[in-house]
């Protein structure tokens, strides 16, 4: 049993509360052990606070991190965001003693400090690179057979490659190997890099929902049953997106599912889909359970 | 207003980001090529915002509402064939057009909410409503006065201009 300390950032918990419970339900079962750290805050996010101010951004994120040091645990987070700030900042103050001083300056005010003892980990490298592929193919209960599943990434998962150190950039293949490690089988489709556009979406909403509609667009040109991901924002954006792109100017009825990959993980490993919380899933995923059950 | 060219632009930057540089970049254009917000915002455009820094224009960049169009997929710093950290330079200009008091308008709910709640999604009753039906925990809360010490400390409610509410 590994264990981790469990960060979970706002999205997931304040907006997406099945994506949290698909990971307290699914990750034990392949001995991954999640401790709640309920002083846990924002990380703060990378593309609106990093923006403000790289040094009080590196030290809310030092607070977080000096939390889990704490607890001598390292850190697991579901959302890409929450990811790219905590592994960079944790980076930095290990490896960059300047930033290290300050922000231990700031973080010595209330009583805290940043050793750099602890990792980062994105649940995708936990899954990939400490479980592995072998260990849950033969955990799996029921082979998703026949599902067509278009893999979506998310920018900060994977970007900047030589510090968050995951997979390679413009052409990964972790989430693809755990799809179809489920049985079910990742399709390829036009657009698959594309961003999910949340960066701009304050400032350009009509442009951020055509880049969602022209992934989803690829998605549903390729006749894939559902969408998968592991981010909460690029969650957000294709699923609250498709009911969005239903009006003007962009007129388009998608209906395509997007399934949460840990969602995809426990039906695979044979839970019940009563035991998720897929009722609240604002894009109808019966088409995919009906496939599956 | 005539524009001067000048290096001490790039110099600044590079101070700022120990070691970040702009001076290898010879104007290929890599980054604008797989930029996904020049393709879909047409006026964003990297190449661009990258001359300008090595030409030294200062107050043009950083006064440039276009400067915050960028989705920081980091696309660009990866594909760059001279290892120009693309979008870092983005971040470090972003913090010095908002030392200038330029920062989008939406950027202040998201301050507010951090320094009110420690959370920029702080939730709603309906939302713990939910998480009870599912048996989910409650929600972290975090101690939000040492991250507004911290946040005070290190320059956060100076540049944003953020002021504390009566009796928070």
């Amino acid at each position: 049993m590994a264990d981790f300390a469990f960060f979970l950032g706002c999205n997931i918990p304040n907006r997406l509360p099945h994506l949290e419970l698909a990971a307290r339900k699914v990750l034990p079962k392949l001995d991954i052990n999640l401790i709640d750290i309920p002083e846990f805050g924002c990380c703060p996010e990378p593309i609106g606070i990093q923006e403000l101010s790289r040094d009080a951004w590196m030290a809310m994120a030092g607070i977080n991190i000096a939390l889990a040091e704490e607890k001598g645990l390292d850190i697991i987070t579901l959302c890409n965001g929450c990811f790219e700030t905590l592994k960079t900042v944790n980076r930095e103050l290990k490896h960059n003693d300047s930033h290290k001083q300050k922000i231990n300056a700031a973080l010595s005010k209330i009583g805290k400090e940043v050793k750099g003892s602890i990792k980062v980990r994105h649940v995708l490298q936990v899954l990939y690179d400490d479980i592995g592929l072998e260990k849950i193919k033969s955990s799996v209960q029921k082979e998703l057979k026949g599902i067509k599943v278009a893999v979506h990434y998310g920018c900060h998962a994977i970007r900047p490659s030589a510090i968050l150190e995951v997979d390679d950039p413009f052409q990964p293949k972790s989430l693809d190997e755990l799809v179809n490690a489920l049985g079910a089988e990742s399709i390829p489709y036009l657009r698959k890099m594309l961003c999910c556009g949340t960066g701009i979406e304050g400032i350009d909403k009509e442009n951020q929902l055509w880049m969602v509609h022209d992934k989803v667009a690829q998605v549903e040109r390729m006749k894939a049953d559902c969408m998968t991901m592991l981010c909460p924002l690029c969650y957000i954006q294709y699923e609250m997106g498709q009911l969005q792109l239903k009006k003007e100017p962009y007129n388009a009825q998608f209906k395509v599912p997007v399934m949460y990959y840990l969602e995809l993980l426990g039906l695979a490993l044979g839970m019940d889909p009563s035991e998720l919380g897929f009722k609240l899933h604002r894009v109808k995923v019966d088409s995919v359970l009906a496939k599956i059950l | 207003m005539a524009l001067q060219i000048s290096s001490e632009f790039r110099k600044e930057i590079s101070k700022l980001g120990e070691g970040v540089s702009v001076n290898y970049c010879y104007q290929c254009g890599t980054c604008s090529g797989g930029c996904p917000a020049l393709r879909y915002t047409k006026i964003y455009n990297p190449r661009r915002i990258m001359e300008d820094v090595l030409l030294g224009f200062r107050e043009k960049t950083l006064k440039d509402p276009v400067l915050w169009l960028c989705t920081m997929c980091h696309a660009c710093l990866e594909a760059c064939p001279q290892g120009v950290q693309v979008s870092e330079i983005l971040v470090l200009l972003r913090n010095m057009a908002t030392e200038l008091g330029n920062f989008p308008e939406h950027l202040n709910g998201e301050i507010s909410a951090l320094m009110e709640y420690g959370l920029i999604n702080p939730g709603s009753g309906a939302i713990q409503r939910r998480r009870e039906q599912l048996g989910l925990p409650e929600v972290p809360r975090p101690k939000v006065e040492n991250i507004r010490k911290v946040a005070e400390e290190t320059g956060f409610m100076r540049v944003t201009g953020y002021k504390p509410k009566e009796g928070a």
